[in-house]
């Protein structure tokens, strides 16, 4: 294959990665509004839907543009595919967060549901004496540490998008998605 | 066309009902993208199978909730259960298209896969290396979601696929494994996966 070529594919799988990644995350978000009844978290998932939708051109012009030749347009079907199926998730999730949006309070039993599935969504209050405070989120290894990544952190009523170089505040209250065991490391390292 | 199931009523809670709903549609997403890039059709029958089941659970759900509602106060607070239920139920029918990119035979450009190996850090699949310190243990005594934020999700063992094994589960040399969970907590059970690392911190 040539290096054009090779690069090319690289370049619709980053995309590919990304829309996922952003439907992913969105599922999170969702079922974070309900937790929290939200809906300023529901109000980000309807916007990414959004984002979602421009994506996800981008990335069909993306792979109908990379000149593939007649034997291999079944596997770009196959991608394009895959392409609509993120699409189809991030709808999913700008239902969820409908619900909230929609000022129907959400019922005990979808709060209960989310905290005790497999991969649960949990918050934490930052307090003043953790190892957190004034260090950016890349600095403290959340996920190496807990196994929980940051979906939001909510300062002062209101939600930031957590960036690498985000720095946590004593009183932040962060949010997070991972398995349930790792809620507790993450609890005593922002509140011990 | 595959085999559906009569729906009859059965006493299972909303709460459980929905919890396993939502787990399914979640595993069925990650299980699906493995079988699309590593174009692996028993995989993909699985998911297809796990759509079904799903689909079940969302009649029954709708039943519990029908039964649940006895005055508009209710009424309004389950309709958000219904709601999230079948968006659930959306995300698993979405995992079901993904596997049928494989199950008709359509698949994934082979390239798609080796690239996405390198770039996507949630899944994982790994072969157990016969100098693995995973060898022989049981999937719950690893304590791999406490440790490192990781969950395998399936195991391949001898052309057949284990979807969710249990916790006595014990890893054998040669199955392939499917892991999801922290980018590096996924990064380090591949490297004790292929007895790269031979450690298994705290």
């Amino acid at each position: 294959m040539s290096p054009k070529l090779q690069k090319k594919f690289e370049e619709i799988v980053e995309r590919f990665v990304e829309l996922k990644d952003t439907s992913e995350l969105m599922m999170d978000l969702a079922y974070s509004s309900l937790l929290l009844n939200s809906k300023e978290l529901a109000e980000d998932v309807q916007e990414l839907e959004e984002h979602v939708d421009k994506l996800h051109t981008d990335f069909e012009l993306l792979v109908l543009s990379s000149g593939f030749k007649r034997e291999e347009a079944k596997s770009f079907l196959g991608l394009i595919r895959l392409g609509v199926v993120t699409e189809k998730i991030a709808d999913a999730a700008a239902e969820i967060a409908e619900v909230v949006l929609r000022g129907i309070k959400p019922h005990p039993v979808l709060k209960l549901a989310i905290e005790e599935a497999e991969e649960t969504v949990t918050y934490v209050q930052v307090t003043e004496n953790s190892m957190f405070v004034d260090k950016t989120l890349r600095e403290v290894h959340i996920p190496e540490e807990t196994g929980m990544w940051v979906l939001a952190i909510r300062r002062r009523g209101k939600y930031i998008r957590p960036k690498p170089h985000t720095k946590i505040e004593s009183g932040d209250v962060l949010i997070a998605s991972g398995y349930a065991e790792g809620e507790e490391d993450l609890k005593k390292l922002a509140s011990p | 066309m595959p085999h559906l199931e009569k729906i009859e009523y059965k006493p299972i809670s909303v709460r459980e009902l929905f919890l396993e709903i939502k787990n399914l549609s979640e595993l069925m997403i990650d299980l699906a993208y493995s079988a699309a890039l590593f174009n692996d059709k028993e995989l993909a029958e699985d998911v297809l199978e796990l759509e079904n089941r799903v689909d079940t659970l969302t009649y029954l759900l709708e039943m519990e909730i029908m039964i649940a509602a006895r005055d508009p106060d209710d009424a309004e607070a389950l309709v958000g259960v219904s709601k999230v239920a079948s968006a659930a139920d959306k995300i698993s029918d979405a995992a079901a298209d993904i596997a049928a990119i494989v199950t008709q035979n359509i698949g994934v450009h082979p390239i798609v896969s080796e690239v996405f190996e390198k770039v996507e850090e949630r899944l994982t699949r790994a072969k157990v290396n016969e100098s693995s310190i995973l060898v022989d243990k049981q999937i719950g005594e690893l304590d791999l979601a406490a440790r490192m934020g990781v969950d395998i999700i399936a195991i391949c063992r001898n052309k057949d696929w284990i979807i969710n094994p249990k916790d006595i589960e014990p890893i054998k040399i040669e199955d392939v494994l499917i892991a999801r969970g922290a980018p590096s907590g996924v990064k380090e059970f591949k490297a004790l996966v292929e007895g790269k690392l031979r450690k298994l911190e705290d």
